[in-house]
């Protein structure tokens, strides 16, 4: 058995292979694995919004531009190298959906741009991604493979 | 005992934290107590059957640790969300274990087939006017003590992981505090219903309700 390590809301966790890295309960925040397949090394950031809306910031590790980029910082100290970096991301579902709602303000949605754009902005390619909809997810990744298996209530279960 | 409570003050998003006094809280549990009374009388009513709540939590934690209050964030349960809008806005929710929700709508739809809440849109209804009844007589026992106009939305649903429900409903005006205020309260009905009624007041609402209960 490997070793897993779960990652609770607004944190990340870097870790070498053979550990896997989880999150249970996955809403409308977002998974972001990152490794380098040379090194054995990757992280999950679990982040919950896009970025910090005004001046309240509080916690850097919410937000997905600031956690990105303290978790790369880390990867890096540790070893990792930036022209072999992958990601895979997986999350920003919409839980709820208020009838008559006209203007919904969807979280999902916008983490998903942010993460998104952010890899972009840091030159990592995103190799997979099983995101959106309407359901939970709950998440394991290989750090070894840089595989990520995604289970869901009544989604199916589906390795990306 | 003691609580500690933040609240949001200048632009550049300072903390500043005070110290809860002893009679601030029990006027806190009390009005929350109350509320929740109206709620499970309203649910007994309901459902024709005697259904208590226990004496409110109240807590300021780190949201991170609001998982830990709903058990396990695998495990799919029966969430009703809605928020609270007005003079005091926050949000509320309803947790429920599949078989207690499951026992809920089988009585108010009068049937006592299993019922595969994930599909049957008739119990999804029924446990929506649940959680709409109980938020509402709630908000209406909170606005009579206080004075302050709130009213509750229309419900939403989700059947799925604790834990993803719960962070949508944390995040879900797209602001978070690193601490939330949590009252709670857990729903015991029989071993055949059981629930936990949760209600995070927004940033500011706290000391408002505090200053009007001390009146």
């Amino acid at each position: 058995m490997t070793e897993t390590i779960n990652v609770g809301m607004a944190d990340y966790k870097i870790t070498y292979s053979p550990t896997s890295l989880a999150v249970v309960g996955l809403g409308s925040c977002i998974a972001v694995c990152i490794y380098d397949l040379h090194r054995n090394i990757g992280g999950l950031a679990h982040i919950m919004l896009p970025t910090a809306q005004g001046t309240l910031r509080g916690e850097r590790k919410k937000y997905a531009d600031s956690a990105i980029e303290l978790m790369l910082e880390e990867l890096y100290k540790q070893g990792a190298r930036r022209e072999h970096l992958l990601a895979k991301i997986a999350g920003g579902a919409q839980m709820f959906a208020f009838s008559g709602a006209s203007s919904v303000l969807n979280i999902g949605v916008r983490n998903i741009e942010v993460v998104e754009q952010e890899l972009k902005r840091h030159h990592i390619p995103l190799k997979a991604k099983d995101v959106g909809g309407r359901f939970g997810r709950t998440v394991n990744f290989d750090v070894a493979s840089g595989t990520l298996r995604v289970r869901t209530v009544n989604q199916g279960e589906k390795v990306i | 005992m003691c609580l500690i409570s933040s609240e949001r003050c200048g632009e550049r998003g300072w903390f500043k934290y005070m110290i809860m006094e002893q009679c601030q809280l029990e006027r806190l549990i009390l009005v929350g107590n109350m509320g929740f009374t109206k709620a499970a009388t309203a649910l007994s009513q309901l459902l024709h059957k005697q259904i208590t709540l226990r004496l409110p939590e109240v807590k300021m934690i780190e949201f991170a640790a609001v998982t830990e209050v709903i058990g396990e964030a695998g495990e799919p349960q029966v969430v009703v969300f809605l928020r609270v809008d007005g003079e005091i806005p926050g949000k509320m929710a309803l947790f429920f274990p599949l078989a207690s929700a499951e026992f809920m709508a089988q009585t108010l739809v009068a049937t006592d087939d299993d019922l595969n809440l994930f599909e049957n849109q008739l119990a999804q209804s029924a446990l929506m006017e649940v959680g709409n009844i109980l938020v509402s007589s709630f908000v209406w026992a909170l606005a009579d003590k206080t004075g302050f106009a709130i009213s509750p939305s229309t419900p939403a649903i989700a059947i799925d992981m604790a834990g993803a429900a719960l962070d949508a409903i944390l995040v879900e005006d797209g602001v978070l505090d690193d601490n939330v205020l949590l009252l709670s309260t857990v729903i015991e009905g029989s071993s055949s219903l059981q629930g936990q009624f949760l209600f995070f007041p927004s940033a500011g609402s706290l000391e408002k309700l505090l200053e009007a209960l001390a009146l």
